[in-house]
């Protein structure tokens, strides 16, 4: 019964993709509407059937596909794959019923048919990366995932820019898919079988298992946008269409961050290392990635290293999940891992409910820039409102479901005092601050985004005339807020629900008394105070009236914090200056600039990028085009060749 | 939820609100005699709030549904954070009240409303006090959290009213690490309740002003709960530091004489408190505002020398 469900989902994500493709060249509204319906009720049935599998945590096996003996494409959904099923299906369904009003007001003509298309395609790939239960099929759909999703990146490959940020992201994407490639091949060569199962650890094949993490890590941690291999993120999310960007940034991140659980859990048996590895990489991403976010103006910019900053969170859970294994304390260990897990489903909800009403905001003033924004609330209020719950659940306010995980993290290291080492101790405690100061950062940025955007007074024309959009991209968003309410106030019900009961307070009591103690502010109010009210002009310093541009700038917002923190946006100062005399003493002209400097793009990504293009120039010189040095290669070749098979012999 | 602590929760709530503007004025008090003024009577925070509810309310006209909602937010927000943190009575917690992370928490909830309200009228003072307060809140973090950490290493507990409890039942013992703490919490007070030197709150119309800058466009009612919210956040602190530090007083059975006496005790404390508080304040003047991070760093590393004593013994 189960599997049939399964297969159905399959199914009717391919006939969404088929009809999107069919009515590509009649540029058939319908047949958008019709795909982008079945992309939503695949993804419903994926997630109600992996919610299944989720509650009753009996695994189901599916085997698919058999071309050679050793290689399969089989899958396998346990208990993990079917929570990230969960997570796939809930918010690409609601992704997919935005879509049917955002797709319609899009440009591009045919071209969103087979953006319809791809999706439906992309959402299946990154389901049956989830599911697969042999690492050739896990490679074979991680693939299939980053080309849909680069398909998805060049939507709007006439805007300047777009171009760049393709490539950037195929670069990248490609890279991560190598290194996992590499890492799979020396498990193969180390344990002999394509099979996702433990490891048995032999002194031979131990420094090849440990290089297969290595590689692992780092192919996971490039989709992922772990700091330094964050880069592509804030350039593939401004460019891509808001859908895209909901599902990559809320979706795409959790296959990888499933990818390093699952093999960190079912393959290797990690080392205390590993754990600190990954929680420094965590900790930094977590930190940078929200001192970035709060420099942008740019509001998809925002979000995308936002994105960064929350993975970093769901790494710092993922390394606490190993240290504490690895020094066994079980129930720690319990708290991190579903502090990880949670603040998956957390980021994927909120990131997701964040990016569609961004998206809504874009079509409704025509920038992206938040300077040009303000006055929204009162222009588009449930948009307003639903952005505010994404915000106030990112910057991890009791009792959404932002503050449920991040109080699941906090717990695991307020209780690591336990941990024998001390210095893993002063490790943790170190964590354990910028931690904090990352929450403390976010809550910023998004008092500035949801302010510059909603606040004040509109400080552009077309932010003037905005106006409040259709109905489904309400509704998707609103499911996404609603999920986002529920999963905080009732967090304790739900983990002790699964079998989880953990010290940690109980958000439905908060809320009652929260909203007691409002109830009860207002009613003795009621009776004492004055009802009088009165709308005035803001105070201006006796100005009768002040224009908009007076008003306090999302940039003028986060300068203490850009000044703060001024040595890690590290500026580059470029003076040209042309004198009259010989002797530099009458200034005639000069040019003077001053930039951020992008620190990893310059010191890390162009070299690297340099030296690729000098070594493809040293290797092209051997491409003369002259038939003698063909044959001369030939030549070379086939002696090479026999001696080797000489020496073999 | 048992009789006990719904009674620990009427009590502690109607003592905060109760004591909380009488505070507010005794800072002001001992600052004016430094002065050498006379300085308003101590209760004129009593009568100042009575008369901002008899004043109507006025929005200005580009104000969304933020500011209308804020208000609201802000005294709920603190007066849940206020049943964190007993004041005179002491019991068992329930549900998981007094955890130290969702106190810390709710602070930040009502702050955020505060931060975006103050952007909603659009005056560029409000907007100011928004983005000082969340800078000031986001660097005072790191400290807060590791004073937090050290609180729950040194009382074994992640509990605030567990850790009263215990300090209460210890009695006159007072490790020296918790002297310590006592600074590092003095420091966070400082800071989170808006005083010299990280803020001025006698100023309106400065450009040193912050947490007056965000609820500038705030009258009438809505003010009164804004200056209330802030004067109950102002006692919460203090009385984490009273009742963690020298907890001696505290009720720990329902008798009426003995929350009678507690409350005695907690009010002569906390004027003790507040006399330290006008005299540092007086005894300074406000930092430069880019000044301000050293002075937080310093905090951050004594807390964390706090920690490293205690780790390492």
């Amino acid at each position: 019964m189960l599997d049939l469900i399964f297969q159905v989902a399959i199914l009717l994500f391919l006939s969404g993709a088929a009809i999107a493709f069919l009515g590509a060249a009649r540029d058939s509204r319908t047949a958008r509407t019709l795909s982008l319906v079945c992309s939503a009720g695949a993804s419903a049935l994926l997630a109600i059937f992996a919610f299944v599998i989720l509650v009753t945590g009996s695994p189901l096996s599916l085997a698919a596909w058999q071309p050679f003996p050793g290689i399969s494409i089989a899958f396998f959904i346990d208990r993990l794959a079917a929570f990230f099923l969960v997570l796939i299906g809930a918010v690409a369904a609601c992704v997919a019923v935005y879509s049917t009003g955002y797709v319609e007001h899009m440009e591009g003509g045919s071209r969103r048919n087979l953006l319809c298309g791809c999706t439906a395609i992309f959402v299946l790939a990154m389901a049956l990366v989830v599911a697969s239960a042999t690492t050739i099929s896990f490679l074979f759909f991680w693939e299939l995932m980053a080309a849909a999703s680069f398909m998805l990146v060049m939507y709007e490959y006439t805007h300047a820019g777009t171009t760049r940020a393709g490539i950037f992201y195929f670069v990248m994407t490609q890279l991560s898919t190598l290194f996992v490639m590499l890492g799979i091949i020396m498990l193969f060569v180390a344990t002999g079988s394509f099979a996702i199962a433990p490891v048995h650890l032999t002194p031979a094949s131990a420094p090849l298992v440990t290089a297969a993490f290595l590689a692992l890590f780092v192919g996971f941690s490039i989709k992922a946008g772990i700091i330094p291999f964050h880069k592509w993120l804030p350039y593939a999310h401004p460019a891509s269409p808001s859908p895209v960007s909901a599902l990559m940034s809320g979706v795409m991140l959790k296959v990888a961050v499933y990818g390093l659980l699952r093999f960190l859990m079912a393959v290797f048996t990690p080392d205390l290392w590993w754990g600190v590895l990954i929680l420094i990489a965590g900790t930094a991403s977590a930190v940078l990635g929200v001192i970035y976010a709060i420099k942008e103006d740019d509001i998809k910019g925002l979000l995308a290293y936002s994105s960064i900053e929350n993975i970093g969170i769901i790494f710092v859970g993922i390394g606490l999940f190993v240290i504490f294994s690895c020094t066994g304390f079980v129930l720690l260990a319990t708290i991190s891992l579903l502090a990880a897990l949670f603040h998956s489903l957390n980021h994927a909800l909120f990131k997701s409910l964040l990016f569609l009403t961004a998206g809504s905001v874009v079509h409704a003033t025509h920038t992206r820039d938040i300077e040009q924004m303000g006055g929204l609330a009162a222009r588009m209020p449930v948009t307003s409102a639903l952005f505010f719950v994404g915000a106030a659940a990112i910057a991890a306010l009791p009792p959404l479901n932002g503050f449920a995980s991040e109080l699941l993290v906090y717990t695991a290291f307020f209780e690591s005092v336990t941990v024998a080492d001390p210095f893993t101790k002063i490790l943790l405690f170190i964590c354990l601050a910028l931690f904090a100061l990352t929450s403390a950062l976010s809550a910023a940025c998004f008092v500035k985004a949801f302010g510059s955007i909603f606040l004040a007074r509109p400080r552009s024309p077309e932010s003037e005339q905005a106006h409040e959009v259709g109905p489904a991209m309400l509704a998707g968003p609103a499911i996404l807020a609603a999920a986002c309410v529920v999963l905080g106030v009732f967090s304790y019900q739900v983990l002790a629900g699964f079998g989880y009961h953990f010290p940690i307070p109980d958000l439905l009591l908060v809320s009652v008394l929260l909203l007691l103690m409002g109830a009860l502010t207002y009613v003795i109010l009621w009776f004492t105070a004055s009802h009088k009210e009165r709308t005035g002009e803001t105070w201006g310093c006796g100005a009768r009236s002040l224009p908009s541009s007076t008003e306090y700038t999302g940039h003028g917002f986060s300068e203490p914090i850009v000044t703060i923190f001024s040595s890690v946006y590290q500026t580059k100062k470029t003076v040209t200056k042309k004198y009259y005399d010989e002797h530099d003493c009458i200034f005639a002209e000069g040019t003077a600039e001053i930039r951020l400097l992008k620190f990893f793009e310059e010191y890390l990504y162009l070299p690297i990028a340099r030296g690729a293009t000098r070594a493809a120039g040293v290797i092209a010189r051997m491409q003369n085009g002259c038939l003698d040095t063909y044959l001369l290669y030939v030549f070379v070749a086939v002696v090479a060749v026999i001696l080797f098979l000489g020496v073999a012999a | 939820m048992n009789y006990e602590f719904l009674a620990y929760g009427i009590i502690n709530t109607a003592c905060v609100v109760l004591v909380a503007p009488l505070f507010v004025s005794l800072v002001k008090k001992v600052k004016a005699w430094t002065q050498g003024r006379q300085g308003p009577s101590v209760f004129q925070t009593y009568y100042t709030l009575a008369k901002l509810l008899k004043k109507e309310v006025i929005y200005s006209r580009n104000a969304s549904w933020i500011t209308r909602v804020t208000p609201w937010a802000c005294i709920a927000s603190i007066l849940v954070a206020s049943l964190f943190v007993p004041l005179v009575y002491v019991t068992a917690p329930a549900g998981g009240i007094g955890n130290i992370i969702l106190f810390l928490y709710l602070l930040v909830l009502g702050r955020f409303f505060m931060a975006l309200a103050g952007l909603d009228a659009g005056s560029t003072f409000g907007g100011m006090g928004s983005s000082r307060e969340m800078s000031i809140a986001a660097v005072i973090e790191p400290t807060t959290i590791i004073v937090f950490a050290a609180l729950a290493f040194v009382f074994k507990s992640l509990n605030i009213i567990d850790m009263a409890g215990m300090a209460a039942s210890s009695g006159t013992v007072v490790a020296p690490t918790l002297i310590l703490l006592g600074i590092s919490l003095f420091i966070i007070l400082i800071v989170e309740t808006a005083h010299i030197p990280v803020d001025n709150p006698e100023t309106h119309l400065e450009l040193t002003m912050i947490h007056e800058g965000m609820i500038l466009e705030q009258s009438g009612r809505n003010l009164a709960l804004m200056e209330l919210s802030a004067a109950i956040k102002q006692v919460v602190l203090m009385a984490l530091l009273i009742n963690l530090i020298v907890p001696w007083g505290i009720a720990t059975t329902l008798a009426p004489a003995a929350i009678g006496a507690a409350l005695a005790l907690f009010v002569a404390k906390g004027a003790i408190l507040a006399l330290v508080i006008g005299l540092f304040e007086s005894s300074m003047a406000k930092m430069r505002f880019f000044r301000l991070p050293g002075l937080f760093m310093m905090a951050f590393f004594f807390s964390t020398l706090i920690i490293l004593i205690e780790v390492f013994t």
